[in-house]
């Protein structure tokens, strides 16, 4: 089971989508320089299925896609969710996954998202808004995975 | 135990009865005449001092003792002498505030009386139009209580300044003797040039006549009314102009060269340089409105909006607005401001986007993509969705009904002639804090104040009436627009702080939204209750930039609950960092705004811009939530060292560096600089929770 701390309505994590990012406790990666240390503990509400099914009610019809954030100690349970939230939506919402992991867990299926950002965070090469970052995002189509890295290095450009 | 008096400027000083003594003395001398021991005792005797008493009563008392011990003479010499150390007083306290306002970081914040003034820089002019506002406020005061006494009895009129000296209600623009301000139709213009409004220009025949005599006549009219100024027909008579001139299918070719000079421009520089001159024209500082410049709305259409306002209209050639034209112009205005806008600080025109949603959807989808494109490219302009085109609202923040979308030939067409004649605010924080002090229910007092706002309101318009009556008003008189289609508006202010006290949550939950619906419901009612052939009334959330300020002030020092600075203009809590984008949309949605008739824009602070998909997707959450009317906010810099404006919320000026920045953020509906904003506001828009772009 995993727990999330709070929710919010974010635009910049998930390219031309409207996006609930949920934020999930007990992350395991501790990397240094983390930018929400408090994701490390775990405390929160639990992120049942009727959890999820309030957040739905709430925000479902208003946004394109659903976003976990983090999750690593629990990857099963992320891509059960993840599925849950296509299944409930009749597919219209998309699924993303940031997790901090270089690679995707063998136990979950790509197929269960739309979007995927990989890689732990490293202060020195930066997020993945820095040209070094050591970060990837991909889109994912049939369970092809296409590296989508450069949008937010050029939304970079584009915005400093 | 020592008597203490109270003098002028509040500062307690031990009682001196040697003081009074020579003051009667010195009146008796100045008629010639003197006071024995005696006579001072006996006069004296009359005199009651108690602890606390202010100087002037005891100058009251001695003028009641002087009278009653028969020294008529010298009663009167002490009136003259008094009236004359209050006249000495007042030019005393003009200077100071002369001296003060010099002083001042900027102009809004030396303003004492109405600080929104949308002012660059303090100067001769600026400080010039400060000096008689306190005039103003008491000639006003005294027109409505006269009035109000004629109308309703004594009572009310005191009751009135009761609830207005204690704050319980505020009324607006009480500096200015126009009235507020009007959405015009330009049809009288057209016909007739503008000296049926004192001006001397006849009727615009060409496209450069146009131009010229529209800055002209926006002059005129904005300088009969306190607020904005909202020519809604402005791009459809111009094009009506460039159609006369280069053909009605003129902009298929506007890259065609048709300057012969020297130059040789094309089409669309000669246009694009008129809208130079139109709007770099009208954002000068205006004498006549002591250097603040007018305020100027102009209104969008898509297709069905356009349509259904304009499809009667006809123009003096008897020719019909032509939609395909109009919409490259509207276009070609919106990219061309927008990419102006990174070259010069630019605040008006104020822009608002008409679209009619249908089925969830923008019903004209090619301008519902446009719309999210314009955002998209880092436009800053209102959106103003209905789904049936029997609202509009073109006056950066007063929604109206459409009464009459009929054509006449006097007055064109009739549905963007509208406006507010003047605007009464309530207290709602004071009111339901101030009965809970009292122990009784609020909806009891609100009941009484928002039946006294109305009398008052009706009051005002029979003074607007006597002024039409003695022709003071020729912008009814011409047509611009008209008494019977104009507001009279009940604000409201500290809603949500009046909830807060209330223990609601300031979400979206059932006890919040039924404790809006009930405080709006009430005005709703008592506006349709009031609501006669020439009176209409409407009810607004007022972009309270500088009242907002004024209440959370004057409530602290009176020992009220007070939570911030600055009295929110929105049904959320500006810094709450938990309230998010969806449920921002959701708060100011059907639920919150039905009652609230006369609109409330949804201000939607972001901290960067988003891709068009991305607002295509808000457009939809609007129309699905039911907020009618908002704008992205997207704080742009100015680099104070190298002057270069940016679209995005920078810390470092891209081009030269430098951190000296300023930010351009909207306030009641226009760009500006954080820096001209009066101090208490500047605090409120650092404040303000601008949706984050996280890290992740």
């Amino acid at each position: 089971m995993l727990r999330f701390q709070s929710y919010d309505i974010v635009f910049q994590e998930v390219p031309n989508e409207v996006t609930l990012a949920i934020n999930l406790a007990n992350c395991p990666n501790g990397c240094k320089g983390c930018h929400s240390p408090h994701l490390q503990q775990d405390t929160g509400e639990w992120l049942t299925e009727s959890a999820l099914d309030s957040l739905l009610a709430a925000y479902g019809g208003a946004v394109t896609c659903i976003c976990f954030m983090g999750g690593d100690a629990d990857p099963r349970e992320v891509d059960r969710l993840a599925r849950y939230v296509r299944a409930m939506s009749g597919s219209k919402l998309k699924t993303a996954w940031y997790s901090g992991k270089s690679r995707f867990p063998d136990s979950c299926a790509l197929s269960s998202f739309d979007y995927l950002k990989l890689g732990p965070y490293v202060e020195q090469l930066g997020g993945l808004r820095s040209p070094t970052t050591n970060q990837r995002f991909y889109r994912i189509d049939n369970g092809q995975l296409t590296d989508c890295t450069g949008l937010f290095t050029k939304q970079q450009s584009a915005t400093r | 135990m020592e008597t203490f008096i109270i003098k002028r400027d509040g500062k307690r000083e031990a009682f001196s009865l040697d003081k009074i003594k020579n003051a009667i003395r010195k009146a008796f001398l100045s008629v010639g005449s003197f006071a024995t021991d005696d006579i001072v005792t006996n006069i004296l005797c009359r005199v009651n001092i108690t602890d606390g008493v202010t100087v002037e009563e005891i100058q009251n008392q001695v003028e009641v003792a002087l009278m009653a011990e028969r020294y008529y003479a010298v009663a009167k010499s002490f009136m003259l002498y008094r009236q004359k150390h209050l006249e000495d007083r007042e030019v005393r306290d003009k200077l100071a505030f002369l001296m003060d306002y010099c002083d001042a970081q900027n102009a809004a914040s030396g303003s004492k009386y109405d600080s929104n003034a949308n002012v660059e820089n303090k100067n001769m002019a600026t400080l010039i139009g400060e000096l008689p506002k306190s005039n103003f406020i008491r000639l006003n005061r005294r027109m409505l209580t006269d009035r109000l006494k004629e109308m309703y009895g004594k009572e009310v009129s005191d009751r009135y300044i009761s609830l207005l000296n204690n704050h319980f209600i505020y009324k607006n623009d009480e500096t200015s003797l126009s009235n507020y301000c009007a959405s015009i139709t330009m049809y009288p213009w057209l016909i007739g040039g503008t000296t049926s409004v004192g001006g001397n220009s006849k009727a615009p025949t060409n496209l450069k006549s146009f131009c010229g005599g529209f800055i002209n006549m926006v002059f005129i009219v904005s300088s009969m009314l306190s607020g904005a100024c909202a020519t809604p027909e402005f791009l459809m008579y111009m094009n009506y102009f460039i159609g006369l001139e280069y053909g009605e299918d003129y902009y298929l070719d506007a890259d065609k060269v048709v300057d012969l000079s020297k130059k040789q421009r094309t089409l669309d520089k000669v246009i694009t340089d008129y809208f130079e001159q139109i709007v770099y024209s009208i954002n000068q500082p205006t004498g006549a409105r002591n250097f603040q410049a007018v305020f100027w709305n102009i209104s969008y259409y898509d297709r069905y909006y356009f349509e259904s306002l304009f499809e009667h209209f006809i123009f003096p050639n008897g020719s019909k607005p032509h939609w395909e034209s109009v919409s490259w112009l509207q276009r070609r205005f919106m990219k061309w401001f927008n990419l102006e806008r990174t070259k010069s600080i630019l605040t008006f025109p104020v822009e608002t986007m008409a679209l009619l949603s249908e089925n969830g959807e923008v019903k004209d989808k090619e301008y519902g993509d446009f719309t999210a494109e314009m955002y998209a490219e880092g436009h800053s302009f209102f959106t103003y969705m209905s789904d049936n085109a029997d609202s509009l609202s073109s006056c950066c923040r007063l929604r109206n009904e459409i009464t009459d979308n009929g054509f006449s030939y006097t007055l064109g067409a009739g549905g963007v002639s509208t406006g507010s004649k003047s605007v009464l605010t309530i207290n709602l924080n004071r009111c339901i804090q101030d009965s809970a002090r009292k122990g009784q229910h609020y909806l009891f007092f609100l009941e009484e104040v928002v039946d006294l706002v109305h009398k008052v309101q009706i009051a005002y318009n029979e003074n607007l009436k006597y002024m039409l009556d003695k022709g003071m008003l020729p912008l009814f008189d011409a047509g611009y627009i008209n008494m019977s289609r104009q507001y009279l508006t009940i604000g409201v202010n500290g809603l949500v702080e009046a909830a807060e006290f209330l223990g609601i949550a300031i979400t979206d939950n059932p006890s919040y939204a039924e404790f809006v619906q009930q405080v709006l419901g009430l005005i709703e009612a008592y506006n349709k209750k009031y609501r006669t052939k020439e009176l209409m009334f409407n009810c607004e959330m007022i972009p309270a930039e500088n009242v907002g300020v004024k209440h959370a002030k004057w409530d602290k020092q009176d020992g009220y609950t007070v939570k911030r600075d600055c009295y929110n203009s929105y049904f959320y809590v500006v810094e709450d960092e938990a309230t998010n984008i969806i449920d921002k949309f959701r708060l100011h949605g059907r639920k919150y705004i039905e009652h609230l008739t006369g609109g409330s824009a949804l201000h939607m602070n972001l901290d960067e811009h988003l891709s068009k998909a991305q607002y295509q997707k808000l457009l939809r959450v609007a129309i699905q939530e039911g907020c009618n009317y908002f704008t992205f906010n997207i704080p742009n810099t100015v680099c104070n060292s190298c002057g270069h404006i940016d679209k995005h919320n920078l810390k470092e000026c891209p081009v030269c560096k430098s951190h000296d920045l300023d930010y351009l953020t909207r306030i009641i509906g226009y760009m500006k600089r954080v820096s001209n904003f009066s101090e208490s506001r500047q605090k409120e828009a650092a404040k303000r929770h601008y949706a984050a772009v996280s890290e992740l």
